[in-house]
């Protein structure tokens, strides 16, 4: 178990450094000029020269290692050690202000959104990606492994069909009709919730579910087949015998054993509920992680794009040790 | 089973733990959702509108607008009051002694020479160092720097770290003292302000009024540039427009900005003015979906839409403006005891769409013509000849793409400037379109054969002598619905062939920017009350020039009006420059003005404008019935009326 967690981890940076290459080759690519408005008024062209020079937007290779230098908290290290750092709080002492934020892993400024940079965007948003990630994947888990327990218990009856259709209707329906419905009967009809926003646990419910649907459809058809299969199996067969109740025998001999698919789906179930939910957060207006990957790519933001990309890839990473983690936990013969 | 339970157990307790730690804005006296998100708040270097709108709560430049004032009056502002010399090339501005930072320090002049320098430096990358270079030497400086840090970066890999770091200081010493001797811009002492300018500029007050001319607090900003030995210019750090680090000097302060979430304002106790504000706190909270604003207004959460673009939007209007002209005799009859807009339908309690507003923008949407001899793929371009533009211009039927197309009631445009948006100006003519024939089909018939004629004039004998008409427009916001009718009509009254290109808006402005296009969509929003800011987008050469029009006569029209001191006699000046545009050369095809859709309860909300350049200044706001400030009703104020509730 030990070698798993510390041989993943060991492997984390490689691949960031893999993805980090590709995604910055392929932003660099978009064509457009993240320095220029779409519309509007144009600085003069040597104002743009200037700040292409600024943030080594004129040179592939200098951009590439002077966002690593900064991202790995290289540029942090050396500030720190030159003094730098110190000498910048001084004078900000000496003027009566506040010093200049720094990260050790400073992931840049969003070249679109100018006042901020990308590791406030990010701090700003991953918590709330978080909660609502892992509340739609809570609501996803509890329903699809009732659906699933329930049309495996009676495969082919009329709830097993309601839920089959259920879940069929969860992962055909687009989320912005699913969202929109839910506002217009529970947030506009009936003013049982908020229209949007984020917050109060009350503005939670209504996004939370909108995510929860492809997610709960998926684990309920997951469990459903898982369920079927081991409720033909041998030792279903001998616990029944045994007269344990059926309850027991559902819960804790099957699920168990149906349970395996779905918990290796979690992880990047989870990661992608984190960060896909880019029509969610628009229709509800929740300020999570999700928007920055479009925007980003529209804007041709590459700080941005490259922020999100790390910190999605490190998320994904992790996700998976942990449901790999957890795999081994529940089933000790898996080694 | 606890196995199966701890993953749902681990969930749980993250969302737990974040939603703990997350604390929502309190409410606030007035809520709106602005355009769009802002995208930044330093006053120099923004240019969006809704960054603009927050920076006129956050900064107060010189001098103010009344925007409750018919004419835009000019009223003081961190100045209490200022002087002109007889040519009108010296301002000299007198600060006055109450005038302090949020922070209590008070506002000295050395800071708006620090401030508006920020702008005259290349490496500030303001979209707005052009206003500024109204000031005498601020051209040349901008042109001087430029040059400086550029020989600088063609010889840095020689020299050694030491000797770059000593190098750019001196540069940058070498600047300020450049800047000293040769820009118009001098604080005499802590409250005096002298500025020189260039050339007479009779819209000169109205820039100082303009949020980009408003003060930076030095202590702060500075903390945030430093010398990069890498190019030799200041690399500018962002990051101290937000709380709590940010100091600023307007009607309100910044108390709260989350990314995306929204912003939170509070009446600022230092600032001089503070008693006029009839609220405490504005929320500004972040709603990008038209649909989401909508429900938002609907269900009370806030005050008022500013910019309602859900597509529905058409019929909301379509229901008011049946009510109006079912009740036609009430409207008249209210419209002669002078209310305005807002008044109006305040007093028209059984409109169904009561909170629907339509606001004039000093905004046009138009068709650009690439002017250039070939196009980028070497082959002749035909709108180089101003007679084919001119016929091209004449076919379009503006007035079905604004009642059939867009259906929001903008005004159609046979000029580039909005008629009667700037006082003193007389606007050209303008040329015909189709549209205007309507019921007159031999009017009509005589007015095609014009066109016609001025393409076989051009040696365009048939129309298929005539490439493939390409029409480049970005995606969204209905472009395509457009471009389409535009080339319809194209089709229909001249018979060539077109072709429509849409393209993602980062590819189609660098399409733009490289005259890679032969016709194309454009929108401005302007900005001072001077024709200038249409007329200049088509001087040669200029940066926002994407049609690469060049007319000497034209240039030199916009020349002669800088000189000219009569303001009469400089606006007619600028009416014939607009007419050659609009009548003869055709470099770009106006085809409406914009209007916003605003949504608000005039029984409510008080202190907004329908002024033909609509620049709403939220300080201004009072919610009726809220038991907070005067709680009267805000009507515009003709000319020569008093400003009530003014300490000034």
């Amino acid at each position: 178990m030990r070698r798993l967690i510390f041989g993943r981890l060991a492997q984390l940076p490689l691949i960031l450094l893999v993805i980090y290459t590709i995604t910055l080759a392929l932003a660099w690519a978009v064509p457009g000029n993240p320095l220029e408005n779409p519309e509007g008024r144009q600085p003069p062209a040597a104002v743009v020269e200037a700040m292409k020079r600024q943030y080594n937007l004129d040179s592939f290779p200098r951009f590439y290692f002077s966002y690593l230098t900064s991202a790995t908290g290289i540029d942090y290290a050396s500030d720190l050690v030159s003094g730098r750092l110190a000498e910048q709080r001084e004078q900000a002492e000496a003027a009566g202000v506040a010093a200049p934020p720094r990260y050790i892993f400073d992931l840049g400024p969003s070249l679109k959104y100018e006042d901020w940079r990308v590791n406030e965007i990010v701090a700003g948003a991953l918590p709330v990606s978080i909660v609502l990630g892992f509340a739609a994947i809570l609501i996803a888990l509890v329903v699809g492994l009732l659906a699933g327990v329930i049309g495996a218990v009676k495969p082919n009856s009329a709830a097993d069909i309601a839920t089959l259709v259920i879940a069929l209707i969860g992962i055909s329906l687009p989320s912005f009709v699913v969202g929109m419905l839910l506002l217009i009967v529970f947030a506009v009809s009936f003013s049982f919730f908020p229209v949007g926003g984020w917050g109060k646990p009350s503005q939670m419910v209504l996004p939370a579910v909108t995510l929860s649907l492809p997610f709960a459809a998926y684990i309920a058809r997951l469990t459903r087949m898982g369920m079927i299969e081991a409720l033909g199996a041998d030792y279903i067969r001998t616990a029944r015998a045994k007269g344990l109740a059926e309850n027991t025998v559902l819960f804790k001999h099957a699920l168990k054993n149906a349970f395996l698919p779905v918990l290796s789906y979690l992880g990047p179930a989870t990661a992608f509920a984190m960060t896909g939910s880019f029509v969610v957060e628009k229709v509800f207006n929740v300020p999570g992680l999700g928007q920055h990957f479009i925007n980003g790519v529209l804007n041709k933001d590459l700080f941005l794009i490259m922020g999100v990309v790390l910190i999605f890839a490190t998320l994904l990473v992790l996700f998976n040790l942990i449901v790999d983690v957890l795999y081994r936990w529940v089933d000790p013969r898996i080694s | 089973m606890v196995k199966l339970l701890l993953p749902v157990l681990l969930l749980a307790l993250g969302i737990g733990v974040t939603v703990a730690t997350d604390r929502p804005d309190p409410p606030a006296d007035f809520t709106f959702v602005n355009r769009g998100d802002v995208s930044t708040l330093d006053p120099q270097r923004m240019s969006w509108m809704q960054d603009l709108r927050i920076a006129r709560l956050l900064y107060e430049p010189l001098v103010r607008l009344d925007v409750l004032h018919e004419n835009y009056e000019v009223i003081p502002g961190v100045a209490e009051r200022w002087e002109v010399s007889d040519d009108q090339t010296v301002y000299t501005f007198y600060l006055r002694d109450d005038a302090k930072w949020s922070n209590g320090e008070p506002i000295t002049a050395h800071q708006f020479v620090y401030s508006w320098r920020r702008a005259l430096l290349p490496e500030t990358a303001s979209d707005y160092a052009k206003l500024f270079q109204s000031i005498k030497g601020s051209g040349d400086f901008f042109e001087w720097r430029s040059a400086q840090t550029q020989a600088y970066a063609d010889r840095v890999a020689d020299l050694s770290p030491a000797e770059r770091r000593e190098e750019v200081e001196r540069m940058w010493d070498e600047a300020m003292a450049y800047f000293d001797a040769n820009v118009g811009l001098k604080a005499l002492d802590d409250r005096t302000l002298r500025i020189e300018l260039k050339a007479p500029t009779p819209y000169w007050l109205d820039l100082c009024a303009f949020a980009v001319f408003s003060p930076v607090y030095e202590p702060l900003v500075s903390q945030y540039e430093r010398l990069s030995p890498e190019t030799g210019q200041i690399k500018i750090e962002f990051g101290w427009t937000k709380p709590p680090l940010t100091v600023t000097n307007g009607p309100f302060v910044l108390e709260r900005w989350r990314f995306k979430r929204g912003l939170y304002l509070r009446a600022n106790e230092h600032w001089w003015d503070r008693d006029s504000l009839d609220i405490e706190t504005i929320a500004i909270p972040s709603i990008e979906d038209p649909n989401a604003a909508v429900l938002a207004f609907e269900t009370g959460a806030v005050q008022w839409v500013s910019d309602l673009t859900a597509d529905y939007r058409v019929a909301m209007l379509r229901k008011k403006l049946a009510f109006y002209e079912e009740h036609a005799d009430e409207v008249e009859r209210l419209k002669a005891q002078g209310l305005d807009q807002f008044a109006i339908a305040a007093a028209l309690p059984d409109d169904p769409r009561k909170n629907v507003h339509a606001v004039d923008n000093f905004a046009t949407y138009w068709y650009n013509f690439n002017c250039l001899p070939t196009l980028t793929d070497g082959r002749p371009n035909p709108f180089h000849d101003a007679r084919v533009r001119r016929a091209f211009a004449m076919v379009i039927d503006k007035k079905t793409i604004v009642d059939e197309v867009n259906r929001v009631g903008q005004p159609v445009a046979n000029t580039i400037i909005p008629r009667g948006s700037i006082a003193g100006y007389t606007s050209p003519a303008g040329l015909e379109c189709v549209s205007d024939f309507e019921g007159d089909p031999e009017g009509l018939e005589a007015h095609l054969a014009r066109a016609r004629a001025l393409l076989v004039e051009a040696g365009y004998e048939s129309p298929s002598d005539l490439p493939v008409i390409e029409l480049l427009f970005n995606k969204d916001s209905g472009h395509d619905l457009i471009a389409q009718q535009i080339a319809r009509d194209w089709q229909k009254y001249l018979g060539v062939q077109t072709s429509l290109s849409q393209k993602e808006v980062g590819v189609f402005r660098n399409d733009l920017k490289n005259a890679n296009y032969m016709t194309s969509r454009a929108g401005w929003y302007a900005d001072y009350a001077d024709p200038t800011t249409f007329l200049d987008l088509n001087r040669t050469g200029d940066g926002n020039n994407d049609r690469k029009y060049s007319n000497p006569a034209y240039d030199a029209l916009l020349d002669e009006a800088k000189f000219e001191l009569d303001p009469a006699k400089r606006m007619a000046l600028l009416t014939e420059a607009e007419r050659i545009i609009m009548e003869d050369d055709l470099p770009m095809v106006p085809i409406f003005h914009y209007v916003s859709l605003y949504l608000f309860d005039p029984d409510v909300v008080t202190g907004l404008n329908n002024h033909p350049r609509a620049n709403q200044d939220i300080y201004l706001i009072d919610v009726l019935g809220d038991g907070k400030g005067r709680d009267q009703v805000k009507r515009i104020r003709r000319e020569g009326e008093p400003r009530p509730g003014s300490t000034n």
